[in-house]
């Protein structure tokens, strides 16, 4: 047995008993050959990145599992099938699992889903991640606008400035370089 | 005889060998778009410094958020 991850996107506009449908009907192909459903997760609607298929949007399902590889492949034949179906992706998490890997892992995602839940309840914490993970970009941005004043720290990510950057780095190289000359001559 | 040409410039440190809680994975997208540039490209490692293994594991994740369209190939990455 090995341990998959899939996730897929349905149509928006189907209703929730469509939704259920599909997914109890996947989920069944799962256990009938075998294997064991470790986590279902519906990430619910969510606007895609681009069209496909004419949607805007979509519903996102991910499951978790432990079965065989003929599995997975009867599962993505019935996807191709199905054009309720917008998008899959499966992904092969580890190439053996067993019975008390499968306990382990569910309980992880248990304490996962609560740290979650904890989480959100004190709001604090959760602005102080955020807080943490925002100085550490500034940092990053800080760090290229050392290397180049030209280019401001709005304008870091901006593809075209990329090149300008690199340029200037090699600028303030021969700059480092000339200095560290004249010291050794002094 | 010249003085040895050095190249001078401040280390550039892979962000996620410094944070070792930073998994990349393709569900996470507000962290994937700290790698990605306003248009949706993979900033590369010479910009960012990333180190190779965990640039490989950031463009894996997010192709994989492109293909789920969590992420676009192309256009603004907030919409």
């Amino acid at each position: 047995m090995r341990h998959y991850e899939t996730t897929y996107i349905l149509r928006p506009n189907l209703g929730e008993d469509q939704f259920t449908e599909i997914i109890e009907r996947t989920n069944a192909i799962v256990t009938d050959d075998d294997g064991s459903i470790i986590d279902i997760d519906r990430w619910g609607i969510k606007t895609l990145a681009y069209e496909i298929k004419k949607e805007t949007q979509g519903y996102y399902v991910n499951i978790n599992y432990a079965a065989h590889g003929t599995t997975v492949a009867e599962i993505e034949r019935i996807f191709r099938i199905d054009d309720r179906l917008l998008r899959y992706l499966t992904i092969k998490l580890a190439d053996a699992i067993d019975e008390a890997g499968i306990d382990t892992i569910k309980e992880q995602i248990a304490t996962q889903a609560a740290e979650a839940e904890s989480a959100e309840k004190t709001e604090t914490e959760g602005t102080e991640e955020t807080a943490a993970k925002e100085t550490d970009s500034k940092k990053t941005a800080a760090d290229t606008t050392e290397k180049s004043e030209k280019t401001s720290a709005e304008t870091v990510e901006a593809e075209a400035t990329e090149d300008k950057a690199v340029e200037d780095t090699a600028v303030e190289d021969t700059a480092a370089d000339k200095t560290e000359e004249s010291e050794k001559q002094s | 005889m010249p003085p040895r040409k050095r190249v001078f410039s401040r280390r550039k440190v892979c962000r996620l060998c410094t944070d070792k809680e930073l998994v990349m994975d393709y569900k996470d997208v507000k962290t994937l778009r700290n790698f990605v540039t306003e248009r949706g490209k993979i900033i590369p490692k010479r910009i960012y410094g990333t180190c190779a293994s965990h640039q490989r594991q950031v463009t894996e994740a997010i192709k994989r958020a492109r293909h789920l369209a969590l992420l676009p190939y192309t256009g603004p990455t907030q919409y």
